[in-house]
């Protein structure tokens, strides 16, 4: 996910330059306020833990291999703000020490992996581990967390590359820097990362989570305290509220035609997509439920819907995450490991 | 002693190298390329002798208005002129347009391949494979991206190959970088160092003890065990390293005894470069309108 310098024009890495200074200038402010003085040694670990979690090879599948970004990870054990500041200078170093991403870059690689992700990752984690987590349920939810942070820093790197050939080309419509519009970009940069990045980075974080809460549970419990995440269910609930701007955009998403839309594009069906196509038919179809004749009203219904199966399921997994934790008798103590020991 | 001679030949084999062995090449090649750099970085040339605040704002400078030019022929001009200042620091032009052909340009190519064919850029075929047919503008489109990477990563690669990382730190604090960041990089890129031969010695004595290469499963296991064991112990390192900065008397800033004084060379050189570079982009203006 590392972009080296020539596939962004200056219109977006200058913005994403600038935009990261404010973020840096309160993540500096959270860090000295809640790590002290200890600050500069955390900090300088913490990115250094980053840059060498980058360099193991994790296995995946079929002799396969991939690397990991750690920032969920150290997000879970320092706090996002301080993730943001161990994961940027990670990035900084890659860039001048190895030429690893580009100079003019680094805002948006920075933005990608040291902001996006950590954030993400740690909120996601704090939501589905909750605040009193189970041991089981603390390593589902770094899993989760791990592999949802990074589809969604590929997808704004995505956004980010879709985005140039609209805002820079020539005057025959030629593009000037990365060539390929939002909806290969996305889509082929959501992919990759869904199918094959976001399991390295799940498998890597559930397996360090395990081993640590093993051999060192406190340093789990590192980060500093957090506020509860109610401004997180208000935010959520905003963002219900503006789910009918969907209805203000025209046509159907890059490839998620029905059999007749595609019958119009091709100018034919393809046999096994129209026999399938109307195999199922869904409950509220086109996020338009008959019963609601205003598009906007019928949208809102959706999203409330919708969203509440989510938190539902969401809730009833993570209680027989609990249950079963809460079931099973407690392990013997091990003996503590040193962590000067290599095996 | 003859009998044991062939404990030091390089092993010469077809079998493939396991996880843990290709792990630790890796890692041990990072080493090397932080230990180099700073060599390479301290050898006599131009780039060397200048001033690392000045250094910095040119390259960023070069970086910026390659990032304008539009002209593939422009392009192509910074890349040269990479290549130029790197012969003239006296670096390898050869390892140097290896690792900005063969490295970044090559990965480019293979990205932009796609942007060539019909099918994402029409135009005239100049190559026929039906609707993956090569375009003449989706060539160019697809040749300009590969001249734009190799420019930027040539132009990084001066920062990276003639700026010592003490250099560069002292050069971050004069233009006003704030001490928590400076003094958090310095500690970082030892530290860098510190935990990659532990990964590397990790790896290297894995490989010394298996006889099978394992299953992916069991090699996943100890690899995310050795990642937790490198977190614990970077956390343990920080208490320690907290301690000794205490003891020599850390009281939450970090001075620096070095001076950095610009010479008239280093106002020629940031006049020069600004010269070169309004140059090029008027050179890309008059080109690329035509």
């Amino acid at each position: 996910m590392h972009i080296p310098d020539g596939y962004l024009g200056p219109q977006t890495y200058a913005v994403l330059d600038v935009a990261m200074i404010p973020i840096w200038a309160v993540a500096a402010s959270r860090v000295k306020k809640t790590l002290k003085a200890k600050q500069v040694p955390l900090m300088a670990l913490g990115a250094a833990f980053s840059f060498v979690i980058m360099m193991f090879n994790v296995p995946v599948i079929g002799g396969s291999t991939g690397h990991a970004v750690g920032a969920t990870l150290i997000a879970i054990i320092l706090g996002p703000w301080a993730a943001c500041i161990s994961v940027s200078i990670a990035l900084v170093i890659q860039a001048l020490l190895f030429g690893d991403g580009g100079i003019t870059a680094i805002g948006a690689n920075v933005f990608n992996m040291a902001f996006v992700m950590p954030f993400v990752g740690y909120y996601l984690f704090r939501l589905i581990a909750g605040d009193s987590p189970t041991t089981r349920r603390t390593i589902v939810a770094s899993g989760i967390a791990a592999y949802v942070s990074i589809v969604a820093g590929s997808i704004f790197a995505g956004v980010e590359f879709g985005l140039q050939p609209l805002l820079a080309h020539t005057a025959a419509g030629r593009p000037l820097y990365a060539p390929y519009p939002l909806s290969v970009a996305v889509p082929t940069m959501a992919v990759e990362h869904l199918l094959f990045f976001g399991w390295v980075e799940a498998l890597a974080t559930v397996g360090i989570v395990s081993a640590l809460v093993k051999q060192d549970s406190e340093m789990l419990a590192m980060r500093p305290a957090a506020k509860p995440l109610r401004w997180l269910w208000a935010a959520f609930g905003i963002l219900v509220l503006l789910t009918p701007i969907g209805v203000l955009a025209p046509g159907t998403a890059w490839g998620e035609w029905g059999a007749a839309e595609l019958g119009a594009r091709l100018g034919f069906v393809p046999a096994g997509l129209g026999d399938l196509g109307s195999a199922w038919t869904a409950a509220v179809p086109g996020y338009a439920p008959a019963f609601i004749k205003s598009p906007t009203l019928g949208y809102l219904f959706a999203a409330v819907l919708g969203s509440a199966l989510v938190i539902g399921v969401s809730w009833a997994v993570a209680k027989l995450l609990a249950r079963g934790e809460n079931s099973r008798p407690p392990k013997d103590a091990r003996p503590p490991t040193s962590p000067t020991t290599p095996s | 002693m003859p009998a044991l001679a062939h404990i030091a030949e390089p092993r010469r084999t077809t079998r493939r190298r396991s996880l843990a062995r290709r792990t630790a090449d890796a890692v041990g090649h990072a080493v090397t390329e932080v230990l180099d750099n700073d060599e390479i970085a301290s050898r006599p040339g131009l780039m060397q002798k200048l001033d690392a605040r000045v250094k910095l704002a040119t390259i960023l400078l070069f970086a910026v208005a390659a990032s304008f030019a539009h002209s593939l022929w422009v392009l192509l001009g910074f890349v040269a002129l990479a290549s130029g200042l790197a012969a003239a620091s006296r670096l390898s032009v050869v390892s140097f347009s290896r690792k900005v052909w063969a490295s970044a340009g090559f990965f480019a190519l293979l990205l932009s391949l796609p942007a060539a064919t019909a099918w994402i850029t029409p135009g005239e075929v100049l190559v026929a494979f039906g609707p993956l047919s090569i375009t003449k503008p989706g060539l160019y489109i697809a040749v300009r991206l590969v001249a734009r990477v190799a420019a930027g990563a040539g132009i990084g690669l001066l920062v990276v190959w003639t700026t010592r990382w003490t250099d560069l730190l002292h050069a971050l604090t004069a233009l006003h970088v704030p001490d928590l960041v400076v003094a958090t990089l310095a500690m970082t890129q030892k530290q860098i160092v510190t935990l990659l031969r532990t990964v590397e010695n990790t790896h290297l004595a894995r490989e010394s003890r298996m006889l099978t290469a394992g299953s992916a499963a069991e090699n996943r296991g100890w690899v995310t065990e050795r990642m937790a064991f490198v977190a614990r112990k970077s956390m343990k390192t920080a208490d320690d390293v907290y301690d000794a900065m205490l003891a020599r008397g850390y009281a939450g800033a970090m001075p620096s005894l070095v001076r950095l004084r610009t010479t008239t060379r280093d106002w020629a050189w940031l006049v020069a470069s600004t010269l070169t570079c309004a140059a090029l982009l008027g050179a890309d203006k008059v080109v690329f309108s035509r």
